[in-house]
C-alpha cells in the first residue's frame, strides 16, 4: 500500500471521530503555538535589546564593579561598591584615548511634583553623560559642572515623567519636584528615547551625581560609562582605563567591557533566556504528543477487529504501521500548521505591544521550519509505538476480539 | 500437478498457562483444484483451527502444510499476508466487513493490498459485486445491507484476487434459511465455474451441498467421503415458501 492510500485511510478514520480528532489536534496546536510565540518573541526581544545597546555606539565602554571570573563577562555581586567618583575623575584626567566619563548611580523612588506622586527611576550622573549617550535636550538645559560641584538640587526629567507630573514637558521647566523629602528645581527635559522590553527610558529623572550620593547617603557609583575618542581607539581606551583603575585601587576589583564584549555577553544571556523559555513551551508540545499517543492507543484497541480483517485479506505489517503512523502524523501536522498560525499571530501581537516592532518575515521563517519539523517529529515519535502495536497484532487474536 | 491443499500430519497445540489444548492431532488432508469440500464435526473438534491453518491465518505446531505445492512452514508473517492476499479468500460467519467502508470499498480491500491501481480496483470490485447480485448496492455500507447481502459482499471480497481456494467458516450460521441457501447457491455456482471451496459447518444439510464431506472429531479426521448426490441450492430455494429474493 502506498503512502497516498495510507493517507486516504487515515483521513477516513479521522473523519469518523471528528470531535476526538479535533481535541487531539488542539493539544498540538497549543504546544506549537507556545513554542513559536516564545521563540519568536524571544528573538525579537533579543535583537531589539542588542540593537538598543548597539545604537549607543561602538566607541562606548562599561566599567563594572567586581572582577569577572575567567571566561565570564560579568562580575559576581561581591564588588558592588568598589567604583567611586574619583575613579571617574582619574580616568578623565589620565586616559588619553578617553573622550568622556560618566558615573552612574540609580534608585527607584517616589517623586512628587505638580500635585502628583510617581514612582520613577532617579539617576545620579555628571554633565558628560550627555556626550557619552549622545542625549539631546528637548527643553531647558542638562546638568552642569556647577550643579555637580555645588551639589545643587536640580533635576532633568525624561519626557514621560514630565508629562505624568506636569501634564506636558513645557509646563515642567522651572517647577519643583520633591525627591526623598528634598525640593529640586526642574531645569530641563530630554528628548524621548523610547522603550526597551517594556521599560520606559523616558520615565526617569537625572540629578547631579554628587547630589545623588548625598541624597541616598552612598559614596560609590553603580558603574561608569566611558566614551573613547573614536572607534579605532576603543581597545587602547580599555587598556588605559584598566591601568588607571588598577593603580587607584591597588587591585583588580573591576571589569572593563567594550561595546562588543558587552553586547556579546548580553546576547548570550538573552539567548539562554529564550532557550529556557522555549524549553518550557516545548513541554506543552510533549504533552500534546502524549495526547496523540493516548488517542492512538485507544484507537488501535477499538479497531483491533478492523486490523484483523485487514490482515486476513492481505495487509502486511508495514501497511498497518503506515496506516496508524500516517494518522498520527496527520493529527500533529494539522496541529502544527494551526499552531503555527496562532503562534505567529500571537508573537506579532506581543512583539508589537511590548517592543514597538513586529518580527520580520525573515525572522519567522526558521521558526516556521522548526515548528513544522517539530510537529512531524512529535507525530512520528508518539505515533510509532501505537502503530507498532497495531502492526504486530496476531490476525486470529484480532479477528476474535469483540 | 500438485494439490491445492496438502496437510501432512498437522497438529495444533494451544498452551494456556500450564494447560495444553490439542486442537488438531495429526491431520492428513488433500484438496484438489475444483473441489467443494465441507468440514463437519461437533463443537470443539478443531474445524475452525483447521480452516485457519489452511488459510494461513495460523501456523501448525507440527507437520507440514503445502498450499499449491508451496511449503508454508518457513514463511515470514509478511509472506503469509501475501499468501492470504493472493491465494486465499475468507468468508466468515460474522461477515467481518469494515463498517465504515462501502460495499465497493470492502471488496477493493484485497486489491488495495495487492497494489492494484485505484481505477482498476473499482472496476474489478464493481464487477465482482455484480457477479454476486449486488450491482445496485455498490455504495451501501454494511449496516445498510441485510445479513445475506453482507455475506455476498464478503464472498465478492473473497474472490477479488482469484484465490486458489475460498474458505468459509459457518458462512450460513448467522443467516435465516433463505439467505443461507442463497449463499450456498452462490458457492455452488462459483464451484461450477471452477472455484475451489472449503466450507466449515456443523449442519449436515449445509454440508450436503458440497461434493465431499470431511468429518473431524477431537482433532482427527474420522471420515472422508464423497457426497453422492449433492443438494442443489437452486432447487431447494424453488421449493421454499415465500418470495424469492436476489437474482
Ligand atoms: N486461541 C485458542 N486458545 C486456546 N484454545 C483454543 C484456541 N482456539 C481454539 N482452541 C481450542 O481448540 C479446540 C478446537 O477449537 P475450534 O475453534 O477449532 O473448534 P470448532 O470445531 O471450530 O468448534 P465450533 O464448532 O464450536 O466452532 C477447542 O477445544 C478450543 O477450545
Ligand atoms: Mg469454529
Amino acid at each position: 500500500m502506498g503512502l497516498l492510500e495510507a493517507l486516504r485511510v487515515a483521513l477516513e478514520a479521522l473523519r469518523a471521530n471528528p470531535l476526538r480528532s479535533v481535541l487531539t489536534t488542539l493539544g498540538v496546536v497549543i504546544g506549537v503555538a507556545a513554542v513559536i510565540t516564545l521563540v519568536s518573541v524571544g528573538q525579537a526581544a533579543r535583537s531589539r535589546v542588542v540593537g538598543e545597546f548597539a545604537s549607543l555606539g561602538p566607541d562606548l565602554l562599561w566599567v563594572l564593579p567586581g572582577k569577572a571570573e575567567e571566561g565570564q563577562q560579568f562580575a559576581t555581586q561581591e564588588g558592588r561598591f568598589t567604583l567611586t567618583f574619583s575613579d571617574a575623575q582619574a580616568i578623565q584626567r589620565e586616559a588619553r584615548a578617553v573622550a568622556a566619563v560618566a558615573p552612574w548611580l540609580q534608585t527607584s523612588i517616589e517623586v512628587t511634583g505638580g500635585g502628583r506622586r510617581e514612582v520613577t527611576t532617579v539617576i545620579g550622573t555628571t554633565p558628560s553623560y550627555l556626550q557619552v549617550r549622545a542625549l539631546r535636550l528637548q527643553l531647558g538645559r542638562f546638568l552642569s559642572e556647577a550643579d555637580e560641584e555645588r551639589r545643587k538640587r536640580v533635576v532633568v526629567l525624561g519626557p514621560t515623567l514630565a508629562r505624568r507630573l506636569f501634564r506636558a514637558p513645557e509646563l515642567a521647566v522651572g517647577r519643583r519636584v520633591v525627591i526623598n523629602g528634598r525640593a529640586f528645581e526642574v531645569v530641563g527635559v530630554v528628548h524621548p528615547q523610547g522603550q526597551v522590553l517594556g521599560v520606559d527610558l523616558d520615565d526617569r529623572a537625572y540629578v547631579p551625581f554628587s547630589t545623588a550620593q548625598l541624597l541616598f547617603s552612598v559614596n560609590y557609583a553603580s558603574f561608569l560609562f566611558v566614551k573613547a575618542q573614536d572607534t579605532a581607539s576603543v581597545l587602547r581606551a580599555q587598556r588605559e582605563v584598566e591601568r588607571v583603575l588598577r593603580r587607584e585601587h591597588g587591585e583588580e576589583d573591576f571589569t572593563v567591557l567594550t561595546q562588543s564584549q558587552f553586547l556579546g555577553a548580553l546576547d548570550a544571556i538573552l539567548r539562554v533566556l529564550t532557550v529556557a523559555l522555549s524549553s518550557i513551551a516545548a513541554v506543552s508540545l510533549v504533552v500534546g504528543g502524549i495526547g496523540i499517543m493516548n488517542i492512538m492507543l485507544v484507537s488501535v484497541t477499538e479497531r483491533t477487529r478492523e486490523i484483523g480483517i485487514r490482515k486476513a485479506v492481505g495487509a502486511k505489517r508495514w501497511d498497518i504501521l503506515a496506516q496508524f503512523l500516517v494518522e498520527a502524523v496527520v493529527i500533529s501536522l494539522v496541529g502544527g500548521v494551526l499552531g503555527m498560525g496562532l503562534g505567529l499571530v500571537a508573537s506579532w501581537a506581543i512583539a508589537a505591544r511590548l517592543l514597538d516592532q513586529a518580527p520580520t518575515a525573515a525572522a519567522a521563517l526558521p521558526v516556521v521550519v522548526l515548528a513544522f519539523s517539530f510537529s512531524v517529529l512529535v507525530g512520528v515519535a508518539f505515533g510509532v509505538y501505537p502503530a507498532w502495536r497495531a502492526a504486530r497484532l496476531d490476525p486470529i487474536e484480532a479477528l476474535r476480539y469483540e | 500437478m500438485s494439490s491445492v491443499v496438502e496437510l501432512r500430519d498437522v497438529t495444533k497445540v494451544y498452551r494456556l498457562g500450564s494447560v495444553e489444548v490439542r486442537a488438531l492431532r495429526g491431520v492428513r488432508l488433500q484438496i484438489e483444484s475444483g473441489e467443494f469440500v465441507a468440514v463437519m464435526g461437533p463443537s470443539g473438534s478443531g474445524k475452525s483451527t483447521l480452516l485457519n491453518i489452511v488459510g494461513c491465518l495460523d501456523r501448525p505446531t507440527d507437520g507440514a502444510y503445502l498450499l499449491e505445492g508451496q511449503d508454508t512452514r518457513y514463511l515470514s508473517d509478511d509472506a503469509l499476508s501475501e499468501v492470504r492476499n493472493r491465494k486465499v479468500g475468507f468468508v466468515f460467519q460474522t461477515f467481518n466487513l469494515l463498517p465504515r467502508l462501502t460495499a465497493l470499498q470492502n471488496v477493493e480491500l484485497p486489491l488495495l493490498y495487492a497494489g492494484v491501481p485505484r481505477a482498476e480496483r473499482r472496476r474489478r470490485a464493481a464487477e465482482l459485486l455484480a457477479r454476486v447480485g449486488l450491482a445496485d448496492r455498490l455504495y451501501h455500507r454494511p449496516r445498510e445491507l441485510s445479513g445475506g447481502q453482507q455475506q455476498r459482499v464478503a464472498v465478492a471480497r473473497a474472490l477479488a484476487n482469484h484465490p486458489a481456494i475460498v474458505l468459509a467458516d459457518e458462512p450460513t450460521g448467522n443467516l435465516d434459511s433463505r439467505s443461507g441457501e442463497e449463499v450456498l447457491a452462490l458457492f455452488q455456482e462459483l464451484n461450477q465455474a471452477g472455484v475451489t471451496i472449503a466450507l466449515v459447518t456443523h449442519d449436515r444439510e449445509v454440508a450436503e451441498h458440497a461434493r465431499r464431506i470431511v468429518t473431524l472429531r477431537d482433532g482427527r479426521v474420522v471420515r472422508d467421503e464423497p457426497v453422492r448426490s449433492p443438494r442443489d441450492a437452486r432447487e431447494v430455494l424453488r421449493q421454499m415458501p415465500g418470495e424469492p429474493e436476489g437474482p
